[in-house]
């Protein structure tokens, strides 16, 4: 990418945007507000001729304010023609200091700013947003624009127009910048879609915080994320692909995926790349928080890139008429950009683009129309996609915000004023709304262990005592061995401790803590194992695990104890857990009640199919959901059953049903039952508690209780059509 | 929908917990296996298609249920359903061995006077080192039951997919034989063909949409 304008470090600006640590960032802004993007006005090398830039260019984004550094960032952009890398950047830099080039959009169209056709930024150049917004730049507006409207495409048309602007000696600069821009902005570009998925939640203020207005013609930049580095990493790390218009969208998806899993790694590598970067490129302007200028140049459309053929500067591309300006970009630094050539550009886009090699027939010239054209609607699809991307993380990380803000908020008002005044506040329309919101995570245990009660009035003592009496028997066995007891109570107590054991590795395998030398693996031994010496009657049952695990979570050893032995005692566990296979029926057709009450073609349709709510019920019932529900939104329904009791149980059961009813109306038996028994694992937790709030628990003015009770009481229902019992 | 096949059996494992029912299933319909999944709860479900024969394709459900005897009450409303059983117990843990006698007679006895199509699978077989059951035994004891026996290993992939094709192509047999047969109510066997009247054309067309399972 370009590097900083003399002016600026060219270390300080790259880490800046290539998420290394900013040396300077209040340098690189100092830079870019005198750059002042008036273009070459400002005393700096007019890189800009005809700034074809659109104001909604300039238009910041909320959140991907751009700062001023772009501007001495933006150095160099080599122009995608010559396909220079980071050295033509130099040069342009030499040329034309503190040029910053225009960040480019990761499609390969550069921003247009106030550059002329293909010239690349200065100072002013705006920035593209990584996550694909465009930062409204001091260019006078706000890169708004930009992510809304493809700015590439005006770009594009500008840059003809612009063209003749420049001088040509600029032109070369530019042409230099802009490839390097364009190099530099495609990584920042596509790191930044998915930095922005990724990092933490941006404050609010993030959008005001990097508005620069005092340069109009500064390039937007896009508040690549708020952790420079893995703007830089994911920038590194998109490099080659991002290089290659029209196809960034692909690479970015693909290497945000292999970006994810890489965690600490991404730091290291930052660092080991930005040095290369600082060598090999000038920077566009990065700004402290990861802005990435816009590259100024319009977007070379296929034409130009054609007509600008071989730079004369280029250095080590040997076939520069084979790759598109992105590969060009990659290949060509000789210093740097090294990395690039790992990611060898992944499209062909460059054989459309470029004139053949000599040895070869040329293109017709309607053929070679045909080809800028199919070039330039992919660089425009691309560039489509890329903004409306940007567009939905910034809106997540808005959300994410406003959700924590509230998370925030809650809990003052459960520690402060509730919690205090339990029993006269538990059944107030206002506690009970807020309950429903969700228990902030730190209250969480805290209530659940206040509704679920101590009726069977364990103490710490009592739990101490059954668990060194577990712990004794676990001794013995291991003494013994567990292959002598033929007793049959002996023996399923032996498979309860065995099986606890073996059950524990296998409870939330994912988060590890569970395992053996986890964190909590003795704890949840110790609660189970404490469990089944209380009541033996009752002993361990798979599925237990979870629940348990999941107080362990959220709350002290004891008082998890207490909760559990208390929770499993209530009605609905303990017909579930003892299998009272005929109470448990009851629960079934109390449930296709308000199945059929709420959800009639899906009951239907699982009535034809033979799908008996014992297949996907029993799985969730026992374990809380939260073998199939993400934790986070089983803890959210464990609150609300907290509240309402095992009724709602059940009601989530709707719940999940009407979230996935299009899909299920689709499937057969072994599909439905397939997919109830493993649901996906991003189920929304919104989504899915407007579906349960949706969802009414009334049947012909008898609410869930007096359903139950009348099964429970009718004794005709063994002998009805229930289908649960045909099954049985 | 599968079009072309031309059965569906449900199939059901059975066996104490942790032998590896589910791994089993997880390696024969996903190809993937891990050292540690969630404990089955209840009773879980996957599918495949076996070609037995040119031109015959079988689509195979599989209930994988949940091991503890606790839940056999639940289980049991299964057997009734299924024409064939995977009866399988972990090689390197006797006990689970000295079970498959139990589950055989428990899973024979719901379901008379119909039957099944049993077969012995004696898992893990990877480790070798903590055997606990000796081939012959396990071989004398499949004799005994008048079934087949097959030892298999979900992790190193050894042995998963015959087990599962020597018994379909047992039932298969025994269709062709006419002891095994679809009926109605009965969800062990499905037919993918219609036995509607039809022109011809919609004959064909009406196999594509034949049963709902």
């Amino acid at each position: 990418m370009g590097y900083p304008p003399s002016g600026v470090q060219k270390s300080s600006v790259i880490s800046e945007h290539c998420g290394h640590s900013v040396d300077s960032p209040v340098k690189l802004m100092v830079e870019s507000s005198s750059s002042g993007g008036r273009g070459a006005e400002e005393g700096r090398p007019p890189p800009h001729i005809a700034d074809v830039i659109d104001s909604k260019e300039n238009t910041v984004q909320g959140m991907f304010s751009h700062t001023g550094t772009t501007q001495g960032e933006k150095g160099q952009l080599h122009s995608s023609q010559d396909h220079e890398v980071p050295e033509s950047c130099d040069k342009v830099q030499h040329q034309t200091s503190n040029q910053p080039c225009g960040a480019k959009l990761p499609n390969g169209h550069a921003v247009k700013s106030s550059h002329p056709a293909g010239s690349y930024l200065n100072s002013e150049d705006n920035c593209v947003i990584a996550n694909g917004e465009l930062l409204a730049d001091s260019r006078g507006g706000a890169l708004d624009a930009v992510a809304s409207a493809p700015p590439p495409q005006d770009a594009s048309e500008d840059q003809t127009t612009s063209s003749e602007d420049p001088k040509d000696a600029r032109n070369s600069v530019f042409n230099n910048t802009r490839s390097c821009s364009e190099g530099l902005s495609l990584r920042t570009f596509s790191s930044s879609t998915f930095l922005n998925t990724d990092s933490a939640p941006l404050s609010p203020d993030d959008d005001e915080t990097f508005s620069s207005s005092d340069r109009p013609d500064d390039p937007s930049f896009t508040d690549v994320s708020l952790k420079p580095r893995n703007t830089y990493e994911s920038s590194r790390r998109q490099s080659a692909p991002d290089n290659i218009p029209g196809v960034l969208s692909v690479a970015v998806a693909d290497l945000t995926l292999s970006q994810r899993k890489h965690g600490i790694s991404e730091i290291f590598s930052r660092n080991l790349f930005s040095r290369k970067q600082r060598e090999a490129q000038s920077a566009p302007g990065w700004k402290l928080f990861g802005k990435v200028p816009l590259r100024e140049s319009p977007p070379k459309d296929s034409k130009t890139i054609q007509q600008e053929g071989n730079p004369g500067n280029l250095t080590s591309v040997s076939t520069p008429n084979l790759l598109s300006s992105g590969e060009y970009e990659a290949k060509v630094s000789k210093s740097g950009q090294r990395k690039n050539l790992e990611f060898e550009p992944l499209s062909t886009t460059a054989l459309i683009l470029e004139d053949r090699p000599a040895n070869l027939p040329a293109k017709s010239e309607e053929e070679a129309q045909r080809h800028r054209q199919e070039y330039d609607e992919m660089v425009a699809e691309a560039k489509k996609r890329e903004l409306k991307e940007a567009q939905k993380k910034k809106k997540q990380m808005k959300e994410r915000f406003k959700q924590e803000e509230s998370i925030v908020n809650a809990m003052v008002v459960w520690n402060n004023e509730i919690l205090p005044n339990w029993e006269s506040m538990r059944g107030t329309r206002r506690v009970r709304d807020l309950w429903w919101q969700g228990l902030p995570p730190n209250v969480r245990g805290k209530v659940w262990s206040l509704a679920i009660g101590n009726e069977m009035n364990i103490t710490s003592d009592l739990y101490e005592i059954f668990l060194s009496r577990a712990k004794e028997r676990w001794k013995s066995f291991r003494e013994t061995g567990s292959e002598m007891e033929s007793d049959a109570d002996s023996a399923d107590r032996e498979s309860s401790l065995d099986l606890i054991k073996l059950d524990i590795s296998r409870t939330f395998p994912p988060l590890f803590i569970f395992q053996k030398g986890g964190p909590y693996h003795d704890l949840l031994h110790s609660v189970l194992g404490a469990y089944t010496c209380y009541r033996p009657d009752v002993g361990y049952v798979q599925g237990m695990s979870f629940i348990a695990a999941v107080l362990i979570l959220n709350l002290e050893e004891a008082e998890a104890f207490i909760a559990f032995t208390n929770l499993l005692n209530k009605p609905c566990q303990m017909a579930f857990f003892r299998v009272d296979h005929e109470l448990m029926l009851k629960y079934f057709a109390a449930f296709e009640v308000f199945f059929e009450e709420n959800l009639p073609r899906l009951f239907n349709h699982f009535k034809s199919s033979n799908l008996t709510p014992d297949l996907y019920l029993i799985d969730w019932i026992f374990t809380l959901y939260t073998k199939s529900l993400p934790l986070d939104v089983a803890c959210r329904v464990w609150d609300v059953f907290c509240r309402d009791g095992e009724e709602f149980l059940f009601r989530t059961g709707l719940g999940i049903l009407r979230l996935y009813e299009e899909v299920l109306l689709q499937m057969d038996f072994i599909h439905i039952a397939q997919f109830l028994t493993r649901l996906p694992e991003d189920t929304p937790s919104e989504r899915l508690f407007s579906c349960i709030a949706n969802t009414q628990m009334i049947s012909g003015n008898r609410k869930w209780t007096q359903v139950f009770n009348a099964l429970l009481k009718d004794k005709e229902m063994e002998k009805s059509s229930s289908p649960t019992v045909k099954n049985s | 929908m599968d079009t072309l096949w031309q059965y569906q059996f449900r199939i059901i494992l059975l066996g104490d917990s942790t032998v590896g029912k589910s791994s089993l299933l997880k390696r024969f319909t996903d190809g993937v296996y891990s050292d540690v999944a969630d404990p089955t709860v209840g009773v879980d479900f996957y599918a495949r298609s076996l070609d037995i024969e040119p031109g015959v394709k079988i689509k195979l459900q599989l209930w994988d249920t949940a091991g503890q005897e606790r839940f056999r009450s639940i289980t049991t409303s299964y057997y009734r359903n299924s024409v064939g059983g995977l009866l399988v117990f972990d090689l390197t843990n006797r006990k689970t061995f000295d079970h498959v006698r139990e589950w055989h007679r428990e899973v024979r006895e719901h379901i008379l006077p119909h039957h099944m199509v049993y077969i012995l699978i004696g898992h893990k077989s990877d480790l070798s080192r903590d055997r606990k059951v000796t081939r012959d035994e396990a071989e004398q004891l499949a004799a005994e039951l008048g079934i087949r026996y097959v030892e298999t290993s979900a992790k190193c992939n050894s042995n998963v997919e015959r087990a599962f094709e020597l018994l379909t192509r047992d039932i298969y047999e025994l269709m062709k034989m006419g002891e095994i047969s679809t009926r109605d109510g009965w969800d062990g066997v499905k037919s993918g063909l219609t036995a509607k009247v039809l022109y011809p054309a919609e004959e064909e067309a009406d196999r594509e949409k034949s049963c709902n399972c």
